[in-house]
């Protein structure tokens, strides 16, 4: 593609580079204060550009290492145990999911598909208070009866382990597109060649499907990474926290005008939640447009 | 195809083990998708059933009852819910805030993402720089980045008032008034929303054939009509995936509500979801959370209906003319 000069592209530069800076601009004053001591903090009036007098790199130790603190490393392997548990279960149910309702014929299929796409409308926040008691009365765990009394899987990893993954339905949804386009004939012709239905699903079908499944991946470990109100509803206790619930916690908690708010370390620990995801993003970024632009969302 | 079945037919008879008996059986073969349909989705939806259906159903549930604190016992009591919804201002004045609020975001978010992502489909030299430029705040946190804005808009030290400070005017209790209050949850909101409306736009205008402006160029259109007559209808079904889920997630904004405003001053910048976690999570008055849980998921239905309806009418209509223009 030949480039050229026409005045358009000179003002696409211009308000991509600085609008683009704009938004960026909160995350570099994030690094900046990362800098700084709580001490520090407290004490300047601060500007536009905060530069520490006296630039430490404590609150990034204690980001990595857990010097300092060492719930934050606990708080990191939440963090990350949970993501890749959700993940898997994510891609693995939009994937089978797809599959079954874009390939496999059986009566009511798509009478169930459309009952699922449309609880896909319920909004999310009317299933939290209900999951909160669900959780607290699950029969026979956390000293309970059957539907009496105790905690139930409240405040255990239970917490994270049932309730995070169900069926992906938009991921369902996407895959199902996507597998739409791909010709029967070749399922045909792998079963002709000996191939078990789970041999297609996984050598055959998966592979040709990866970039919405990337799309799918991206999408999915950004929403539980950043998900801070499932810990911070339904867990305690220090040692389930995940980065960013310790991160909300630590906020409620600056608004407490007794104790001095370590805001440099909050604001290190919400870039430690923050880049991981920026450098997937960086990386795996041409599959999300191409993800959306190849399955064709239409609505 | 029949070759073949001749060719397995002729195989040695395979040694009698248990599956392989189920799998050469005559119920088995004939309702083979269904069986393999059934393995795969059986659990799945078992475990959707507890998960998410029947928390979903229990909140519709809930709006009948009065249940304060989860140790008492439920008491039905109607449609009581319901009518204080409507009778005490605090829910219907959430609810309306959670739509203008939401119907000003998203308007924003689509239009600023539309214009940005017809820059971003220019063959400009780092594209890839920019995109990740301005998706940066869709990855980010939003209790992380609250945090910022909260670092910027603190009536004390904060940065915007610093300035100010320092050009001899006064500062401005921003979070503690309700415009203000609103206009930070919008920016907050666009800030945030802006780089992942502009990529999905972007897709859809990479999703749109080439061949077709090629073919218009060749009839002799120049840009602004290869603009309106190719990309225009080309986009139309990302159209309606933007502004449905668009509107659908913006009148559920609530983080930054919680961690921008706090709801105050006074209560006066709440929003619905906002309004339904306080009630669930602080005052355990779980029947009004349910009821109000209702409320929203019926906006959200209107909306999705009003916009499917329109949706289709469009197409329906595109579609007669077409069939017009051909028999014309």
């Amino acid at each position: 593609m030949s480039r050229q000069w026409r005045p358009i592209h000179v003002f696409g530069h211009v308000v991509l580079f600085f609008g683009g800076l704009a938004l960026v601009y909160p995350i570099l004053f994030m690094v900046m204060t990362g800098f700084m001591t709580a001490e520090e903090y407290a004490g300047t009036v601060i500007g536009p550009f905060p530069i520490a007098k006296d630039p430490t790199i404590e609150n990034f130790m204690t980001l990595v290492g857990g010097a300092g603190d060492p719930l934050v490393r606990l708080y990191f392997l939440n963090s990350i145990l949970r993501t890749a548990y959700g993940l898997v279960w994510a891609v693995l149910t939009a994937f089978l999911g797809g599959y079954v309702f874009s390939r496999l014929k059986f009566r009511g299929r798509d009478t169930l598909f459309l009952v699922l796409l449309a609880t896909q409308m319920v909004p999310p926040v009317v299933a939290i208070i209900p999951t909160f008691i669900e959780f607290a009365r699950w029969p026979l765990a956390g000293g309970n009866y059957i539907f009496t009394g105790g905690e139930g899987i409240l405040d255990s990893w239970w917490v994270y382990l049932v309730g995070g993954p169900a069926i992906n339905i938009m991921g369902t949804f996407l895959v199902k597109q996507s597998l739409e386009k791909v010709p029967f004939e070749l399922d045909e012709a792998a079963k002709i060649d000996g191939a078990g239905t789970f041999r297609i699903i996984f050598q055959i079908l998966m592979p040709l499907q990866f970039p919405i499944l990337a799309f799918i991946a991206i999408t999915t470990s950004q929403a539980i990474w950043n998900d801070w109100a499932t810990p911070f509803f339904f867990t305690t206790s220090n040692e389930l926290q995940t980065l960013p619930a310790a991160i909300s916690r630590m906020s409620s908690l600056a608004q407490n005008p007794m104790g001095l708010p370590n805001y440099p370390l909050m604001i290190t620990l919400g870039l430690g939640i923050t880049i991981p995801m920026l450098l997937i993003f960086f990386f795996f970024q041409r599959y999300i447009v191409q993800g959306l632009a190849n399955t064709g969302i239409k609505g | 195809m029949s070759k073949q079945l001749i060719l397995k037919t002729d195989a040695p008879p395979a040694p009698r083990s248990g599956v392989r008996r189920i799998r050469s059986s005559v119920f088995y073969r004939r309702h083979k998708d269904a069986i393999v349909a059934s393995v795969i989705l059986g659990p799945m939806l078992i475990w959707w059933l507890v998960v998410s259906g029947f928390p979903t159903l229990f909140g519709f549930f809930l709006g009948f009852f009065e249940w304060i604190g989860v140790t008492n016992a439920p008491k039905f009591i109607g449609f009581k819910n319901y009518v204080r919804f409507f009778q005490d201002s605090v829910y219907y004045l959430a609810l309306w805030r959670a739509i203008w609020i939401g119907l000003l975001v998203t308007g924003l978010t689509i239009v600023g993402g539309f214009a940005v992502a017809l820059l971003m489909n220019l063959p400009l030299a780092g594209k890839g720089l920019y995109r990740t430029m301005w998706y940066i705040p869709v990855v980010t946190s939003v209790v992380a980045t609250t945090q910022i804005f909260n670092i910027f808009l603190d009536a004390n030290n904060g940065v915007i008032n610093n300035i100010l400070k320092s050009l001899g005017k006064e500062p401005i209790l921003w979070q503690y008034s309700v415009g203000w209050g609103v206009f930070w949850i919008v920016v907050y909101s666009i800030w945030k929303g802006i780089g992942g409306t502009a990529l999905i736009w972007l897709a859809g205008l990479q999703s749109v054939d080439p061949v077709m402006y090629e073919a218009a160029a060749i009839d002799g259109a120049n840009r602004r009509q290869q603009f309106w007559h190719v990309t225009i209808p080309g986009i139309k079904p990302i159209a309606t995936f933007v502004v449905i889920t668009g509107l659908i997630g913006a009148v559920q904004i609530y983080e930054q509500v919680i961690f921008i405003t706090g709801g105050g001053p006074f209560g006066q910048t709440e929003v619905l979801v906002y309004r339904i976690l306080r009630d669930g999570f602080f005052d355990f008055n779980l029947g009004m959370a349910g009821a109000s849980s209702v409320v929203l998921a019926a906006v959200v239905f209107i909306f999705t209906v009003v916009y499917f309806r329109y949706a289709t009418e469009n197409e329906r209509n595109e579609r007669k003319k077409a069939k017009g223009g051909r028999t014309a």
